[in-house]
């Protein structure tokens, strides 16, 4: 039986690619989820009541039931309606749908956070609605919102381990194959546990140095 | 659509959220108290503090699925055997406890220094300005995000159901292999889940109100 060193070594390939499909859908996802983010909180945001309540019920009932109930109702349940997806497509779009409600909760809170002043100058600028929304509210708001938004990234970057359960061959998937073919499950989990805080703790670096280019205006310019 | 499989099965999926809520409250319990230890621990220094880092970046940045497997299928190589329900509460309960200790040390950091060097001023001890002075101030500040995080542990306790520990994701996992009512049934399992946590959400959104609007 070959020493840890080397079985860990032997393992890494298997492992990285499966951390490479975790990036891959994890960057997806968080496109796909800030995108409906966005939307979702401007129906919160619309001075038209029925999307305020269309936008806090997707809001509502994406985050008070559990990732792994999506994942497996988008994945299990919705076959039977004909909707066929792959694993991949099935994590994809539940994680999309779950972290786009924890994201537009961030986003309407910086949507309200920009001053009303600023609305009105916009408009007495003569700026349409859409491009009110477009040129001014938005990069406040996403400004604003970009320390809570990392959160939610991070948040998931770990949540994508869940993909795992219908079979998508991601990080957590390989751990758990090579565990059933070795049986060297401390070796196994502890190496995935650390390339999953490899992953996490590079995001949170790359997240802070996003932060801090494009909140460099709000900090006092030395002269 | 097949309801009459939901009808049937009702009971065992009631049973299921009753072992959901049980394994909540347990970890909820659990979490709280270790994550107060270690919160404090973070405020302090030296070995006590590195310990108390690491144990939070550990559970804080890493998938609890991972942890939950860690525990269940990698301890054993060390000799350290557990059931999967004992797995998955410990796992859980240190996942919970590590965002708990987030929560205490940032609502006891909220606090303004002049608290403390009053408190100090008047002749109390650390521990006696911690006590009377510092804490019932910063629990009022922990209260909302604690019940956020009450509502997270209460949806993640169905990656239970990965190392098969009966709760109400696994109730429904069965029922859909024995009837293959997939759609139906695991529509039922998230609303059953709503049920329970929708109401937390609600309530935590009024205490956040009500605590902003006093200290505003």
């Amino acid at each position: 039986m070959p020493g840890p060193a080397q079985f860990w070594l032997e393992s890494l390939p298997a492992l990285l690619r499966g951390a490479l499909l975790t990036l891959q859908v994890s960057g997806l996802s968080i496109v796909l989820a800030s995108l409906l983010g966005v939307a979702v909180a401007a129906c919160r945001t619309a001075p038209v009541p029925l999307l305020r309540w269309a936008g806090a019920a997707y809001v509502e009932v994406f985050r008070n039931t559990p990732l792994l109930v999506q994942i497996f109702f988008v994945f299990f349940g919705l076959p039977r309606l004909g909707l066929r997806l792959s694993p991949f497509q099935s994590g994809l779009a539940a994680l999309s749908l779950y972290t786009a409600a924890y994201n537009a909760e961030v986003f309407r809170a910086g949507l309200e956070a920009v001053p009303r002043g600023l609305r009105e100058a916009a408009a007495a600028l003569g700026l349409s609605p859409w491009q009110r929304f477009r040129h001014v509210i938005l990069p406040l708001a996403v400004r604003i919102s970009l320390p809570a938004l990392g959160n939610n990234f991070v948040a998931l970057v770990k949540n994508s381990s869940l993909v795992s359960t219908i079979g998508m061959v991601e990080l957590t998937f390989v751990a758990r194959d090579l565990e059933a073919w070795t049986f060297r499950s401390f070796e196994v989990y502890g190496a995935a546990t650390l390339l999953y805080l490899g992953l996490v703790l590079a995001l949170a670096w790359g997240l802070r140095g996003v932060e801090a280019r494009t909140l460099a205006y709000l900090r006092p310019r030395a002269r | 659509m097949r309801w009459d499989v939901v009808a049937a099965n009702a009971t065992y999926l009631l049973e299921g959220l009753r072992g959901t809520v049980a394994l909540g409250l347990l970890v909820m319990a659990l979490g709280t108290v270790l994550g107060f230890g270690v919160g404090l621990a973070r405020l302090g220094r030296g070995v006590l503090y590195a310990c108390a880092t690491g144990f939070v970046e550990l559970f804080r940045d890493t998938p609890l699925i991972m942890q939950i497997f860690f525990i269940f299928f990698g301890l054993p190589a060390l000799g350290i055997r557990l059931n999967p329900f004992v797995a998955a509460a410990a796992a859980m309960t240190f996942f919970a406890a590590a965002n708990t200790a987030e929560i205490v040390r940032g609502a006891i950091q909220s606090i303004p220094r002049g608290q403390w060097e009053a408190a100090r001023s008047l002749g109390l001890s650390p521990a006696q300005s911690l006590r009377w002075v510092i804490l019932p101030q910063a629990l009022r500040r922990m209260l909302p995000p604690m019940m956020g995080l009450f509502t997270t542990l209460l949806k993640d306790t169905s990656l239970a159901a990965i190392v098969n520990v009966f709760e109400l994701t696994t109730a429904g996992r069965r029922v859909v292999e024995r009837t293959l009512a997939s759609f139906e049934i695991w529509l039922v399992v998230a609303a059953l889940y709503f049920l329970v946590c929708y109401p937390l959400s609600v309530a935590t959104q009024r205490l956040e109100r009500r605590l902003v609007a006093e200290t505003a």
